[in-house]
């Protein structure tokens, strides 16, 4: 091979190189932001850490499948909603006919109600603990907390989530709405107890 | 289009109002009935509470130091 055809060669690896380098970097900058969502995916802190392994083992190896300009964030989510799915952790279906929820203002109603005379929005948001919070998001069933978690903890559009489920906008609307309202009538129960009226 | 009752409608839509994912009339029409009712003024700011509430709960466990390095870690060796 003469000089003339090897340069081009060498500069190409050399970007390729300083590409794979650069999308790396990128990658791992959004860990953090990547395990806030993982974690409540899956049940447990270990699930979650293995998921984000496997997950960046195969982003690197695939990372030329990326298209640089679109949302790198929700490609890894992709990559790590899938794998999920493929490892057979998430048995649990949707159980389309459970009784619908209560309405959006039942648990500022549960609240005020069991408050001794406080009515005040920011001390009510006050009675809930931070456990409440997380396990009642555990409760909540996978096809709605995946939506939950990915729309209201991991800040994507209707459109992102729609494209890191692969399921259509119309479904992330509506499963969002009643996780949202399953979430709520979980966290009433853990807070004020689901007996009272 | 409006319910019959307004604070229902109200409650219907207000997940969406604070999605911003409403059409201009829609969300026009919220945000009239929201400046009239006091009563879903109040649940409309718990709603807003609760959400940044949810998301801090939610997000204040961080990313363990030992799984940071082993991501680090999975990188192609430079060659």
């Amino acid at each position: 091979m003469s000089e003339t055809t090897r340069e081009p060669d060498a500069r190409r690896l050399a970007t390729d190189a300083r590409d794979r380098v650069r999308f790396e970097e990128d990658a791992l900058a959004l860990s953090d932001q990547v395990y806030r969502v993982a974690r409540h995916l899956v049940g447990s802190r270990e699930e979650a850490e293995d998921l984000m392994q496997e997950t960046y083992a195969r982003a690197f190896r695939s990372w030329r499948s990326f298209q640089p300009g679109t949302n790198l964030r929700a490609w890894l989510l992709r990559i790590l909603t899938n794998l999920n799915i493929d490892r057979g952790r998430r048995v649990q279906r949707t159980p389309d006919m459970q009784p619908l929820e209560e309405g959006d203002y039942f648990l500022y109603n549960k609240l005020e109600a069991s408050a001794d005379g406080t009515t005040d929005e920011e001390r009510v948001v006050e009675r809930l603990s931070q456990n409440d919070v997380v396990a009642a998001l555990s409760e909540v069933p996978h096809d709605f907390r995946d939506v939950v978690v990915l729309v209201d903890v991991g800040d994507f559009t209707y459109a992102d989530a729609a494209q890191i489920l692969d399921i259509p906008i119309g479904t992330v609307m509506s499963r969002l709405h009643r996780g949202r309202r399953i979430l709520k009538q979980a966290m009433a129960e853990s807070a004020v107890g689901g007996e009272e009226s | 289009m409006t319910a019959s009752d307004p604070c229902a409608h109200c409650e219907e839509v207000m997940q969406q109002y604070m999605d911003r994912v409403l059409t201009d009339a829609e969300r026009a029409e919220a945000e009239a009935h929201l400046d009239a009712c006091a009563y879903c003024r109040k649940r409309y700011r718990f709603e807003v509470n609760l959400r940044q509430f949810v998301r801090q709960a939610v997000t204040a466990e961080p990313m363990p130091v030992e799984l940071k390095r082993k991501l680090a870690e999975l990188r192609t060796p430079l060659q």
